[in-house]
């Protein structure tokens, strides 16, 4: 199979991670939970991976990075800690539902800095112009999961700190792609998954702190255990319960790699290989894509539609050649909204370093094959 | 033989508490605080020879990493609080 759907998940990991998992699940328990060997050891792990993210993401305390199980749950807890009911709240025009729906949930008053694609300057200009003393908060994604648009986020996140207004940064697809540093954004919290750039298992993510977060489950900690109250220290505090271990001695294994491939060699080949296929996709009939002029402000991540064709369409003739890719709106309506793609969707390939070359050409001449057979039952408008 | 025993506000702590010791050259072991010394329940903290207790307070100092409370513990398996 050519693996397309990085965004996602990434699938191909690198060795380490599957080694450390199943050893994990063979001789891992739980930290906090005895001084049993298997307890110090799983210990030990879930601290090698603290330290391995603290370093990466320039945190420079271990305790303020918590486990959380994807990217949703760390958005959840940033977003439930710091907004109430008919908050104002900022959010970009490229923001996923993670973000949105606990925002509707709550109730808050959202208003969305929507601003052209591939136009960080106008980004930026739609934050400003909102920012006002009654903000509650900014959330904001560094890269779109749609169109791999790289969203001006240090210089929104800077608008931020001269007002005091809290800004949370989802770096879902940003995370091991792109430098993140967490003591200079200022950032209240930063929420990432692990299965995604940092090639950890599912069910793990990441969530940075720099504020005193609200609990969204509350159980055992291992410590303080005659309190009624969960502990006020992190990481405990949002910890409650068993954790994946295997997903975390996972997690660790990602993390070392993309410390030893790093993150300016990991952007360098994903935007290779984006730029190969929107060069070889530009020239198809019928195939609009979605690539910015400016290589600075895309990621790995290249959406296009084929005229006429549903995405559907596109995406199962493409999976039944062994291709996997994703369709449709990718769980960011509000980024279809934004760009003017929410009728039709779009299909989107994202890479990751373990793709190459050869495999984006088999792509591209297969999305030429498919809109050949497929174009007489969807005649071009 | 004597020891101390670093209390320590959580887990994670102690293990950032215990790295600081190592590479201080102190050799520095996190474990479980006996429930006797525990006043809120379970918890951690890191133990150190007793030769070592001013060189450890020192590095961890420079660290900023303060450990809740300290207790020594005897030969005889008797505990006793310090103040530093």
């Amino acid at each position: 199979m050519i693996y397309l759907d990085n965004a996602a998940t990434t699938l191909i990991k690198p060795p380490g991670v599957s080694k450390n998992t199943a050893w994990a699940v063979a001789h891992l328990a739980t930290p906090g939970r005895g001084s049993h060997r298997a307890a110090m050891d799983a210990a030990e792990t879930a601290y090698q991976c603290r330290a391995a993210a603290a370093k990466l993401f320039h945190v420079s305390d271990p305790e303020n990075i918590v486990f959380t199980f994807n990217a949703t749950h760390a958005l959840n807890i940033a977003i439930k800690s710091l907004v109430r009911r008919v908050d104002k709240v900022i959010i970009s025009g490229y923001e996923h539902n993670s973000v949105t729906r606990p925002l509707q949930a709550i109730g808050a008053r959202v208003m969305v800095a929507a601003s052209e694609l591939f136009e960080p300057e106008m980004a930026l200009h739609a934050f400003e112009r909102r920012l006002s003393p009654d903000t509650a908060l900014v959330v904001c994604n560094h890269v779109s999961n749609v169109f791999g648009y790289i969203l001006p986020v240090e210089r929104i996140a800077e608008a931020c700190r001269e007002r005091r207004i809290p800004f949370v940064l989802d770096a879902s697809q940003s995370a091991g792609v792109l430098d993140i540093d967490f003591e200079k954004l200022g950032a209240a919290f930063v929420c990432m998954p692990g299965h995604k750039g940092l090639f950890g298992p599912q069910g793990t993510g990441l969530l940075l702190c720099a504020r005193r977060p609200e609990t969204l489950l509350e159980g055992g900690t291992g410590s303080l255990s005659l309190s009624a109250d969960m502990p006020s220290v992190l990481p405990d505090r949002l910890e409650a319960g068993t954790h994946n271990m295997p997903g975390i001695a996972g997690l660790l294994a990602g993390l070392e790699y993309i410390e030893k491939k790093q993150t300016k060699n990991i952007l360098a080949h994903e935007r290779g290989l984006i730029e190969y296929a929107a060069d070889n996709l530009i020239k198809q009939d019928r195939v609009r894509i979605f690539k910015s002029e400016y290589g600075f402000c895309q990621s790995g991540v290249l959406s296009f539609i084929v005229e006429g064709i549903p995405c559907e369409a596109v995406g199962e003739a493409l999976s039944e050649r062994g291709i996997a890719v994703r369709t449709g709106l990718h769980c960011a309506p509000l980024a279809h909204k934004t760009a003017g793609t929410v009728k039709t969707g779009t299909i989107r390939i994202s890479v990751s370093p373990f793709n190459t070359k050869r495999e984006i050409s088999a792509f591209t001449s297969a999305v030429e094959d498919i809109t050949r057979e497929l174009g007489a039952s969807y005649p071009a408008r | 033989m004597v020891y101390y025993l670093l209390m320590c506000r959580s887990l994670t702590y102690a293990q950032r508490t215990a790295k600081i010791l190592e590479r201080a050259g102190i050799t520095a072991i996190v474990t479980r605080v006996p429930q006797l010394l525990s006043s809120d329940g379970c918890g951690y903290c890191v133990k150190i020879s007793s030769k070592n207790i001013s060189n450890a307070l020192v590095a961890l100092k420079n660290a900023e990493l303060y450990p809740v409370k300290v207790f020594v513990l005897y030969a005889d398996g008797k505990y006793g609080e310090v103040s530093l």
